[in-house]
């Protein structure tokens, strides 16, 4: 490594991890009075309970602000801390830190996979787990309920024509809503909950869907 | 036996009032390369059959040990810190009645799991050991969370 | 040096409905003064293990009311002892302790305001947020011979939930209840509302 004169520079700031589904992003903003100029980081990383701080070899000299540490911190059970420096031909900042991140309280849970189906008086809805991070596509996939085995679904269903929204929280993937009223545009939004400390959510894309038409004329009983 | 001794309890209420306190209390741990709960022997190898008895154990550990040894200046902390301890003590207290009931069997795994943390606590100076604990108050929050849902992944 | 000059309030007592917690006390009047009051409080936890701790209060230290919301204060289902002193310029009453020790399990629960509405077929429920440590019982039938009860358990928080989608003409009715799953109580049912979908009509 260039030696530098450590404290040369101010140290980055807002340093944390940015946490989705397990995937877990270190992220910075450059030191004060140095955004544009052409300053390059290091990151280093350390497992709670462990015995020294590890180099992460891609973030090496980096001039984004941001670093990829899903790998290293893909044990969620486990602890981190992260550091990163800044660099700028021979000066260089201290170390700025992040607090005690521990993923599995951490993460944010993303919204699930919401596919909609609509005839004249229903509309089911199909959800698809949100699935934890994974190092490559082809590694086989694990969903966030098997990690939260008490993750549950808030669905929040929005009549425009009534402009009345009702909610109802599901733990199975499919729910079909049925008498609705025909040729009606109904909007969908769905969040994952896990029940336990507050969790930063994620809720999904709104997704709207028209009943169809009545096609046949009502029966007088 | 965990859901079933511990039926009246709010562990996320706690769980919210440890969240506020946790950044500031874990900024004071300073000795980064040391854990008190979270070696491999302790709390993740606890098989459910020695759940109940680990909590007792460790809600003892903290009531009895933790709680008194962390000295805080801070009111705001203080009161958060003692609306766990409290909670701790209820929970430490219906799981004593629910052990003379026989329905939270201890074992030696639990105890020797239990020996360890508190060999892991006296291995440090007081203060630094129970400002330590304090911090790892969200590994035992989650790990009861875990166990008192019932079987999961 | 003006210590205990002035008397300690008295009369402490706690009104507890719904888990919000209220301690009270008689005024300490000295006329044309406003007194000053200073409420702290220790939990079970505190007067086994360190009984010289006593905590100040969230709201009420200083306060200029004769009573304290120590709703923020009594979060465990423990014995709480509670005490208040009055306090005027450098003079300061003595301690005035509430006779018995208040248990947040004493609280008295009621039944929760709900408006039972319907969205087209859709019964739908709203309820009164009441606080995070509350759930609501929600039991609801068809008013109908031999009509089976249906219990759902919602964390509504002040939010319209979805209950059943209703068959035209028959009527449904809705009662609910809190649970308050920290103290392991529950309050009585609410009256039963009901609500019916007009017309025979009947779509294919």
């Amino acid at each position: 490594a260039v030696l530098c004169i450590s404290g040369g520079l101010p140290k980055p700031t807002n340093i944390t991890f940015l946490s989705i589904n397990m995937r877990n992003i270190l992220q910075w903003s450059p030191p004060e009075g140095l955004q544009g100029t052409e300053v390059t980081y290091t990151v280093q990383y350390f497992i709670y309970g462990q015995k020294k701080w590890l180099n992460k070899s891609e973030c090496r000299n980096i001039s984004r602000t941001c670093c990829d540490l899903s790998v290293e911190t893909s044990d969620y059970e486990h602890q981190y801390y992260a550091k990163v420096k800044a660099i700028w031909e021979t000066n260089c900042s201290k170390w700025a830190e992040t607090g005690r991140f521990y993923p599995f309280l951490e993460t944010q849970i993303g919204p699930p996979g919401i596919a909609l189906t609509t005839d004249e008086r229903s509309i089911s809805i199909v959800l698809t787990a949100p699935e934890k991070w994974k190092r490559n596509p082809e590694d086989s996939s694990l969903s966030m309920q098997q990690i939260y085995s008490n993750l549950k679904y808030n669905v929040s269903v929005y009549n425009t024509q009534s402009n009345r929204t009702w909610s109802q929280y599901v733990t199975n993937h499919t729910l079909v809503l049925s008498w609705l009223e025909p040729d009606t545009l109904y909007c969908v939004h769905v969040e994952s909950f896990v029940p336990g400390p507050p969790r930063l959510a994620r809720p999904s894309e709104k997704l709207c869907v028209r009943t169809l038409k009545d096609q046949t004329s009502a029966v007088k009983v | 036996g965990l859901r079933r001794c511990l039926i009246s309890m709010d562990i996320h209420h706690i769980e919210e009032t440890f969240q506020e306190i946790k950044k500031t209390i874990q900024a004071k741990d300073t000795f980064q390369n040391v854990t008190i709960l979270s070696t491999p022997e302790t709390l993740h190898s606890i098989k459910p059959l020695d759940v109940c008895c680990m909590t007792k154990n460790l809600l003892a550990f903290y009531v009895d040990k933790v709680f008194k040894d962390h000295q805080e200046l801070n009111p705001q902390i203080l009161r958060k810190i003692s609306s766990i301890a409290n909670s701790f003590l209820y929970m430490k207290k219906a799981l004593q009645r629910c052990q003379e009931q026989r329905q939270c069997h201890c074992r030696d795994e639990a105890t020797n799991a239990t020996r360890i943390i508190h060999d892991n606590y006296d291995q440090l100076e007081v203060r630094s050991a129970a400002i330590k604990s304090l911090g790892e108050l969200d590994v035992f929050l989650a790990w009861i969370d875990k166990n008192h849902q019932g079987p999961s992944a | 040096d003006g210590v205990a000059i002035l008397p300690a309030p008295q009369n402490l007592s706690v009104h507890s409905t719904n888990m919000k917690h209220l301690l009270m006390w008689s005024p300490v009047v000295v006329p044309g003064e406003i007194i000053h009051y200073f409420v702290e409080y220790q939990g079970e936890y505190e007067s086994l293990y360190m009984s010289h701790i006593w905590i100040p209060s969230s709201w009420g230290s200083p306060t200029e009311d004769p009573e304290c919301d120590i709703t923020d204060d009594i979060t465990a289902t423990v014995p709480y002892n509670l005490r208040v002193r009055a306090s005027l310029g450098s003079q300061t009453s003595a301690w005035s302790t509430l006779q018995h020790p208040f248990n947040r399990n004493t609280t008295i629960l009621t039944p929760p305001v709900m408006e039972v509405t319907k969205d087209g077929f859709h019964l739908v429920i709203k309820l009164e947020d009441l606080g995070p440590q509350f759930e609501f019982l929600v039991a609801y039938w068809r008013r109908e011979p031999g009509a089976k009860e249906h219990v759902k358990v919602v964390r509504s928080r002040g939010i319209p939930v979805h209950l059943e989608t209703m068959e035209p003409g028959v009527p449904y009715c809705v009662r609910v209840r809190t649970l308050v799953k920290a103290i392991g109580r529950h309050s009585p049912f609410s009256q039963a509302e009901c609500v019916k979908v007009q017309g025979e009509t009947l779509p294919l």
